[in-house]
């Protein structure tokens, strides 16, 4: 925790300078920005902001105008009709996805989150853990298919296994690039995103706080009903969230365990825009990549507003 | 206190472990061994270990081309990324404070705007105007860089959050140092273990990245391994399993950078204080 704890430590003794400190540095410092505070402290700046423009502004513009438009043969605009009949079961088939793979995930990474914040003994396998977690989180890709189709793929390694214990895994409607199949391969960088995203927030419940409730003659399970779960109720939401945001802009897995026939928007997207000379139907793949957009704007909205609720407690 | 007795934490972890390494060990096995999974069993089980999976596919007309494409990308990803964020992120610590939260709510729009909306909006917006992002492999350089925007942000603001910014500056121009000297000779040393981590996160970004360049059609390592999967189901699995291992060795040696650093400020703080 003191190794968290450090930057902040050092960061305000910095801005106390700024803002007249003792030194006569500082202050000479204060009235130089003060003097040039107005336009010219943002031209080094132009770079970046004309970067995101070129780069992530203009194509998001240019998919919205896109997508307001409609396909051949039609009147109503592409980002309507998306969410008309055919075209909104992809958006349910993702949502449910997402979903499940975000809420299994969070749960299953608490647990884990908390077993392994409760082992003291090998110093090292909390550093293992969380170490091994930041590979997983970022593990997406064509490469994860590939380890998935190995161990659980009709003809995987796993499968065999529960084939031999008498379990036949594809004789009860298992497929790999199925809902199912999806969700647990989603798992694999769903659950240690989640370990990550909770791990500070176990470690910044207090002690003093636990013993409280003891003195006060709880047990451990109200402690935990009556205090743990409040406070770390931000951070599970926040959590649930960005893995909801993480699966439902997921592409690459997806595509690689069904060779690009699954029925996710993503993947979908591309079926629309290769097909759009022929079929017409170009612009309503820019209305699902449109949609994703908009749906993940709320996402990411409500995580940041639920992160901010959680730091409370950190700063108290 | 008498130590805790942990046994369902223990159970919950074998679990984990369980999860996590089969589909490593699956894929593995795959790549390395030579026996199909239908005579897989106890007597199979060490027969026919062999690497020849690994070097045919290496022997592929293709596989060297694509790897070679994907590290130049990335190299290339890795330096945009460092000149355009590097500078920018000094000067909104030195100079502009005041558009930071701007600055890093743009640096957070790339979550919002996956790469498969990225990418179709490009092809988008610059087919007819500015074809040469989409028709050239190098014109997915600047797409990565998006990408790459929030963590290589995060990096380097905490980076250069730990280190005494304004004093390093001040002592150095007041020593005469121009400011260009300055960032090479003393900014640039002291931030190393974040410009390192940012450029090697960007180097792995970019080796995994599937979604742009398969929808721009780029030959790159995973569109070559997706290629592959069919012909060559070993050897795919064999790229995979190396470019697993790869990647974390990366985020390994990320780790090891980062904990030296946090050793390095507590030492040169109780120096300073």
């Amino acid at each position: 925790m003191t190794e968290f704890d450090f930057p902040y430590m050092v960061t305000p003794n910095v801005s106390e300078d700024v803002t007249g400190g003792p030194t006569g540095n500082g202050r000479a410092l204060v009235a130089s920005t003060n003097r040039k505070r107005s336009l010219p402290t943002a031209i080094p700046l132009l770079p970046y902001f004309i970067f995101i423009t070129i780069f992530l502004g203009v194509p998001t513009v240019a998919l919205f105008v896109k997508a307001s438009r409609s396909i051949e043969g039609s009147t109503t605009p592409a980002l309507v009709m998306a969410m008309q009949s055919q075209y909104r079961d992809a958006f349910i088939y993702t949502f449910k996805l997402s979903a499940t793979s975000a809420a299994v995930g969070a749960l299953c990474g608490s647990i884990l989150a908390l077993a392994v914040s409760r082992i003291e003994r090998p110093r090292r396998l909390r550093e293992f853990v969380t170490g091994f977690s930041g590979v997983a989180a970022n593990m997406g890709g064509i490469p994860l298919a590939f380890a998935f189709i190995a161990a659980l793929g009709a003809q995987g390694l796993l499968t065999r296994i529960l084939y031999h214990w008498g379990f036949d895994l594809y004789g009860s409607g298992f497929k790999i690039y199925n809902f199912w199949g999806i969700v647990v391969v989603y798992l694999y960088f769903q659950i240690p995103l989640m370990l990550l995203v909770l791990m500070p927030s176990i470690d910044g419940l207090k002690p003093t706080w636990r013993e409280a409730a003891m003195n006060l003659g709880a047990s451990p399970w109200q402690y935990w009903r009556k205090v743990g779960l409040p406070i770390l109720s931000p951070t599970l939401m926040g959590g649930f969230l960005l893995l909801f945001a993480n699966a439902f802009s997921a592409y690459a897995t997806a595509y690689a365990l069904s060779s690009g026939g699954a029925r996710l928007i993503p993947v979908q997207i591309r079926f629309y825009l290769q097909g759009n000379t022929i079929t017409g139907r170009g612009n309503l793949g820019y209305a699902m990549a449109a949609w994703m957009i908009i749906i993940l704007t709320v996402i990411i909205a409500l995580y940041l507003v639920l992160r901010r609720r959680a730091e409370r407690w950190r700063t108290a | 206190m008498k130590p805790r007795r942990t046994t369902w934490e223990w159970v919950v972890i074998a679990f984990a472990s369980l999860f996590f390494f089969i589909p490593l060990l699956a894929m593995a096995r795959f790549a390395l061994q030579r026996v199909p999974m239908s005579l897989l069993g106890r007597k199979t089980l060490f027969s026919r270990w062999t690497i020849d999976g690994v070097v045919n596919i290496i022997q592929n007309k293709d596989f060297v081309p694509a790897l070679w494409l994907s590290v130049r990308i990335g190299i290339l990803t890795a330096l945009v990324l460092l000149l355009l964020m590097l500078p920018t992120v000094l000067w909104l610590h030195l100079r502009a404070q005041k558009l930071k939260l701007l600055a890093e709510t743009l640096s957070l729009l790339p979550y919002v705007v996956p790469p498969i909306a990225l990418v179709v909006g490009v092809s988008g917006a610059f087919r007819t105007s500015f074809p040469w992002i989409i028709t050239s492999n190098f014109g997915l350089v600047p797409l990565y860089v998006i990408l790459c925007l929030p963590f290589a942000y995060r990096t380097l603001d905490a980076g250069i959050g730990s280190i005494d910014l304004r004093t390093l500056v001040d002592a150095s121009s007041s020593l005469g140092a121009s400011p260009l000297t300055t960032l090479f000779r003393v900014l640039i040393p002291n931030l190393w273990v974040s410009i390192a981590s940012t450029s090697f996160l960007g180097f792995a970004v970019v080796l995994g990245e599937f979604a742009i360049s398969s929808l721009l059609l780029k030959p790159t390592l995973p569109m070559f391994m997706v290629q592959a999967q069919g012909q060559e189901p070993q050897g795919a699995m064999a790229v995979g399993l190396l470019l697993l291992l790869f990647t974390t060795l990366l985020f390994f040696l990320i780790g090891r950078f980062q904990k030296r650093t946090l050793s390095d400020t507590q030492h040169t703080t109780r120096g300073a204080s």
